[in-house]
């Protein structure tokens, strides 16, 4: 009666009825804020920067919410924080400035950050005020992530570190990065030589964003070069050599969020305006299938935030998500576009869901590139079912 | 689950995993009716289990029940269980007691003129052995006597009987209800999702233990990454049809079928949308899997793929359920359909 399908329960979660209106709140807010936003802008959700966004976000305490209220958080369930987050994905909202420290950075500071470290940036957090990058990927480390080579030697006052990382996105602008280096060079420690720190990118010297341009003309991520840059002794995170575990942490929260379903929603919403004097029954069931697999998605996305609230390591459930998520999300710009025939286009050229559909027509490719690959997400759920 | 789910789950596993092995499932598809594994499942009360205590039921949930159901897709057991379930329900929620005997569900092929009931080639699980018939129509809850029509006899690509019954049908029975005239195919559709992600499961199962047993080029098929690839969208397919019928079954046990706005029909909507659209890439993957092997009557994958490829269809598939989908969201257009899936 042992089945592999046991292991990927997806209970049903239901929100906590109050949260309606949370969810209200925050849908009124974002209509009114929104007005002026363009609609490629919306397209770009949680990659487009907008810090003056993200402070009025911090303003109505809608960011850090699950962060303790002793260090500014607000010391809310990861249920409110859930809806918050869903609400700004599906309206297309700019949230690409506190996207990563309010997913990630904080939880992860709180964890694993110093007391100074703590006191000093989770209000920042809390308020919108602080954008994080992540330091991971390398020129010659991509999905092979513990193979990187940056490193970070200790001094006598702290750490030295020379290296390159890349595909960086925000290190441009960012004020903080958390970095995954190689603190102990013994060939023997692929994963135990690894650490993470915390550097303050407007602060330290020998740091080096250069842009890359993306195939849209995107200019968001970076790749960060390293000289010799001196780093005090407190910017390491958590323990030395615990840098492996602490990011597989890391990337548990990034992988199991609603942006891995949510990216294109905005497109659905468009199409169906596009299409709503369609009665051809081969289309509208088209229509229908993305409807039912975008409610499959949330359905088990939710459940994901339900086992993290209860303590349990959803690893094996996430990455199912993951991998679901980014098929219907990079499927669904081509499907728009076999499903009607306006041509999608540059900014600032014909209607908007022309130019929703140009955008993600051409975004969608790193749609199964970042946070993991299905590739990668493919093997840990083999290894979650004992196959590999 | 809970701990009468948990109950259920493992009773009812343990009598289908003991009655259905191979030999009995190609028996009964081949020769006889499963006469005494049915005389088990009435005796264990298994058809009763959404009954009301009044009809000897327990009153379960749909989120109680969906373990037994799931283990009807399981184990394919080749009798009208979710058919008979499900028509314990409908009777519940009507205040009805139902007749002994087994349940025929009109969905289609009827029409009611002055108080009788007409069957036009009806397609009926089990037709031929249905004591009694059961319709909704204008709110009224009937239940009709299964004799005298004309039967064909014609079995769905899993051999299960889809019998085609035509003739007049007397009332036996009628009682007031709050269901729709639809709400016959919305719960069948529900019940067909469920089972097709037991069927899933079981297949996912054999996949991973042939992969797993299964040597070329000196070592297992499980340890090459393009098999294991198989596996893991495998799984994953798998994981969506449960998660959106376990979701709608909760659904429907908080906000009825009819009774309220926002009721289940769109999440039954969408779990069948999803289990049939899913139906494809799991039944070819579970074969690629298998190679030859699984393509030969002697193993027995086709048990579950055959009968998933009926249940794909049965009760609406992609093309009425996509549609309907389709239909709901241009009608409300696109700012509304989040609030939908949200509400």
């Amino acid at each position: 009666m042992e089945s592999i399908a046991d292991k990927l329960r997806f209970d049903p979660c239901q929100l906590p009825a109050d949260l309606h209106l949370l969810r209200q709140e925050v849908r009124a807010f974002l209509t009114d804020e929104l007005q002026e936003y363009s609609v490629v802008k919306r397209s770009h959700s949680w990659e487009a920067y907008d810090a003056e966004f993200s402070a009025k976000l911090g303003e109505r305490g809608w960011l850090g919410m699950t962060l303790p209220k002793q260090y500014g958080g607000q010391g809310c369930s990861a249920f409110e924080r859930y809806v918050v987050v869903e609400e700004c994905l599906v309206a297309g909202a700019p949230t690409g400035f506190h996207w990563v420290a309010d997913r990630q950075s904080g939880t992860l500071l709180t964890r694993y950050g110093n007391e100074a470290q703590k006191k000093e940036i989770i209000p920042k957090i809390t308020a919108g005020k602080a954008c994080f990058c992540i330091g991971m990927s390398e020129p010659n480390s991509g999905s092979d992530l513990a193979s990187l080579r940056t490193k970070a030697e200790k001094t006598e006052n702290g750490w030295l570190v020379n290296g390159t990382k890349i595909w960086t996105s925000q290190a441009h602008r960012a004020d903080y990065m958390i970095a995954l280096f190689r603190s102990d060079p013994d060939p023997d420690k692929k994963h135990a030589g690894l650490s993470q720190f915390l550097i303050d990118l407007k602060k330290t010297k020998g740091i080096t964003p250069r842009t890359i341009e993306n195939l849209a003309g995107g200019k968001n991520f970076n790749e960060v070069s390293f000289v010799d840059v001196e780093l005090p002794a407190d910017a390491l995170i958590g323990t030395e050599g615990e840098g492996w575990k602490q990011v597989t942490e890391e990337l548990a929260l990034e992988r199991s969020g609603p942006e891995r379903y949510l990216s294109c929603f905005y497109l659905l919403r468009e199409l169906i305006d596009v299409l709503k004097d369609c009665a051809n029954p081969a289309i509208l069931a088209k229509i229908g299938t993305q409807v039912a697999w975008a409610t499959t998605l949330r359905t088990m996305s939710l459940s994901i935030a339900s086992q993290l609230h209860a303590g349990e390591n959803p690893t094996l459930a996430a990455s199912v998500v993951k991998d679901l998520g980014c098929q219907f999300e990079q499927t669904l710009p081509g499907l728009a576009q076999e499903l009607c025939d306006l041509e999608p286009t540059l900014e600032g050229h014909g209607v908007p869901y022309q130019q929703i559909l140009g955008n993600l027509i051409q975004i969608a490719p790193s749609f199964s590139l970042r946070g993991g690959t299905p590739e990668i997400m493919r093997g840990i759920i083999a290894k979650g079912m004992g196959i590999r | 689950m809970n701990e009468l789910q948990n109950m259920l789950h493992e009773s009812v596993s343990r009598l289908f995993e003991d009655e259905l092995d191979w030999d009995a499932l190609t028996r009964y598809e081949k020769i006889e009716w499963p006469e005494s594994l049915w005389g088990k499942i009435i005796e264990q009360g298994i058809d009763k289990v959404l009954a009301s205590e009044s009809s000897g039921g327990i009153e379960a949930s749909w989120s109680d029940a969906y373990p037994v159901l799931r283990a009807c897709g399981r184990y394919t057991v080749p009798l009208p269980v979710s058919e008979a379930i499900l028509g314990q329900w409908v009777a519940r929620q009507s205040g009805a007691e139902l007749p002994e005997g087994i349940p025929g569900l009109l969905t289609q092929g009827f029409s009611i003129k002055e108080s009788k009931f007409s069957l036009n080639k009806s397609i009926v699980p089990w037709g031929s052995r249905c004591s009694y018939y059961m319709a909704i129509h204008d709110s009224e809850l009937f239940i009709l006597e299964a004799q005298k029509q004309e039967v064909a006899n014609q079995n769905n690509l899993g051999r299960d009987p889809r019998d085609r019954i035509s003739g007049e049908a007397r009332i036996l029975d009628r009682f007031p209800t709050n269901l729709d005239n639809d709400s016959l195919l919305y719960l069948g559709a529900l019940v067909r999702s469920i089972q097709i992600g037991g069927a899933s499961a079981a297949a996912l199962d054999l996949a991973v233990k042939y992969a797993s047993d299964r040597e070329q080029f000196g070592r297992s098929l499980a340890k090459f990454q393009a098999i294991q690839h198989h596996l893991a969208d495998l799984a994953g397919l798998v994981a969506s049809v449960d998660a959106i019928a376990i979701a709608a079954c909760a659904r429907l046990d908080r906000s009825g079928i009819t009774d309220n706005q926002r009721n289940a029909r769109f999440e039954i909507a969408a779990a069948k949308c999803r289990a049939s659209e899913a139906v494809e890439k799991i039944t070819r993957l579970s074969h690629q899997i298998h190679g030859a092997i699984g393509f030969t009557y002697e193993y027995g994958l086709h048990f579950l793929t055959r009968r998933m490829w009926a249940w794909r269809t049965e009760y609406g598939g992609v093309a009425y359920w996509g549609e309907e989908l389709g239909k709901l969201a241009v009608e409300n257009g696109g700012n509304e359909i989040w609030p939908i899936i949200t509400a």
